[in-house]
């Protein structure tokens, strides 16, 4: 399965550097599209390094930032205004202020507390656990990486900060990624969560788009199917685990985490009812099956037979997808990732 | 509604022996590769005899009749007059024949059902 990218892969690719530039985003005011978090290396003369950027107005202020950095080695706190008087005349203004973080880091120092933290993260993340890591927003770089079981790796600087931090962490780790201030010293909170684990059920055509798209969204998707001439490596190019057998006995052996999403597209009652069996009453994130309100309403009624709830039966996500009028397979698998996401984030139930 | 129908719709919704059994000494799996149906079938065997027979599967409605009705029908029986049980039989179970494009659904229990007999022989 393939493991999370994370920060440390940028820096293994830009181990060449004697230094790198890494700029984060902390914070944002405003109508800022820029998620929080969002990263991005800057080498020399402005050199774009790994996979991370910030994007957007932001970005040339950055880079341009950077080259002071790597000369004097201070880090510092940039912030930059989103308002442009001409834009503004015009109507094109993102409006508000976003802060990001300059830090000088050596891609190749084993001791430098930075690029410990992001190690310490990507070994949680590949363990399939979340993690919060906490840095410094003004004086020498610290952080510490407080996973979800509690345990706490690396330092503030003192126990003191580092206690009030972990319950801080918390907190973080439910409601996301934010700034805060202990001592009158600010500190980034930052949220690292294991990617979704797409459940597909049906080696379909609506299947075969949404393994393209779930790489993109860096989600991880496993495809389920009986049939062995449909759940190929071929049309599944893009598919982290393609499985073939009976569905209800895989879904079994998969690990039934809020971080999984399942989704049934076999279109197909002899998958559906026993999947949705083994699901309803496990702790997935996100549950959807494919088709019409009254097919869905007829396979909630074998279900509420055999003694499932009303209230379980309406985790099921049916008709599936967010309702953008699509037709087409590449639509409706559109639309089914648009819902996970949205659920994800909180913004449906 | 047919009778076939009704006792096809029945023994879906109320399937007999279904779920593994766990004193087998026989088993073998079976699939209808285009349509997807997937089905085992766990036997326990003592003295020629089987002694007692249950099935899981993912499979349309069918299916799991024929699966339900076979395994009710195979405990006790000698593994010598397993042989006696073909299409027609199940079709006499089911009350009515299968529509033609579906015989393979319902004759699959069957199939695998003989196959975990053998598997038994040859083990």
């Amino acid at each position: 399965m393939t493991r999370p990218h994370t920060l440390i892969d940028d820096l293994e690719a830009a181990e060449s550097e004697s230094a790198v530039a890494m700029a984060t985003l902390v914070s944002a005011t405003g109508s800022s599209s820029k998620k929080i978090g969002a990263r991005m290396l800057v080498g020399r003369s402005g050199r774009l390094l790994g996979a991370v950027t910030i994007g957007g107005c932001v970005d040339a202020q950055v880079i341009e930032a950077a080259d002071t950095l790597l000369d004097s080695g201070n880090r510092r706190l940039l912030a930059i205004s989103l308002d442009d008087d001409e834009a503004w005349e015009i109507g094109l203004t993102c409006g508000g202020t976003v802060e990001v973080m300059l830090d000088r880091i050596a891609p190749s120092d084993e001791d430098d507390p930075l690029v410990v933290a992001h190690a310490v993260v990507s070994e949680v993340l590949a363990r399939d656990e979340g993690a919060v890591m906490v840095t410094t927003l003004d004086g020498p770089a610290a952080a510490l990486v407080v996973t979800e079981d509690g345990v706490c790796r690396g330092t503030l600087g003192s126990d003191e900060s580092d206690v009030i931090a972990a319950e801080i962490a918390n907190e973080v780790a439910r409601e996301g990624s934010r700034v805060e201030a202990i001592a009158g010293r600010r500190y980034f909170f930052e949220r690292h969560a294991p990617p979704t684990t797409l459940v597909i059920i049906g080696a379909g055509q609506i299947a075969m788009t949404l393994t393209k798209l779930a790489r993109e969204l860096e989600m991880r998707s496993i495809v389920i199917d009986g049939r062995d001439r449909y759940a190929t490596q071929e049309r599944f190019p893009s598919a982290d685990e393609i499985r073939i057998g009976m569905p209800s006995e895989i879904v079994a052996s998969i690990p039934a985490t809020k971080r999984v999403a399942v989704v049934l597209v076999a279109h197909d009652y002899k998958y559906d009812v026993p999947v949705l069996r083994h699901y309803l009453r496990a702790p997935v994130g996100y549950i959807g099956l494919l088709g019409s309100r009254k097919r869905g309403a007829a396979v909630h009624d074998l279900l509420r037979e055999e003694g499932f709830t009303d209230d379980e039966l309406a985790r099921v996500h049916t008709p599936i997808g967010l309702e953008i009028g699509g037709k087409s397979s590449p639509e409706v698998a559109l639309s089914i990732l648009a819902e996970i996401v949205a659920v994800r984030n909180g913004k449906r139930a | 509604m047919t009778l076939f129908r009704a006792i096809v719709l029945e023994h879906f919704r109320h399937p007999r022996n279904r779920g593994p059994l766990e004193s087998r000494n026989a088993e073998a799996d079976g699939a209808n590769p285009l349509c997807g149906d997937r089905i085992r079938v766990q036997l326990r065997i003592d003295d020629g005899v089987v002694a007692d027979a249950r099935f899981t599967a993912d499979a349309c409605a069918l299916c799991i009749a024929s699966a339900s009705l076979l395994t009710e029908h195979v405990r006790g029986l000698r593994l010598s007059d397993l042989g006696t049980i073909s299409d027609s039989t199940i079709s006499t179970w089911l009350e009515g024949d299968p529509p033609a494009a579906r015989r393979k659904c319902a004759l699959l229990p069957l199939d695998t059902l003989n196959r975990a007999v053998a598997s038994r022989a040859a083990g």
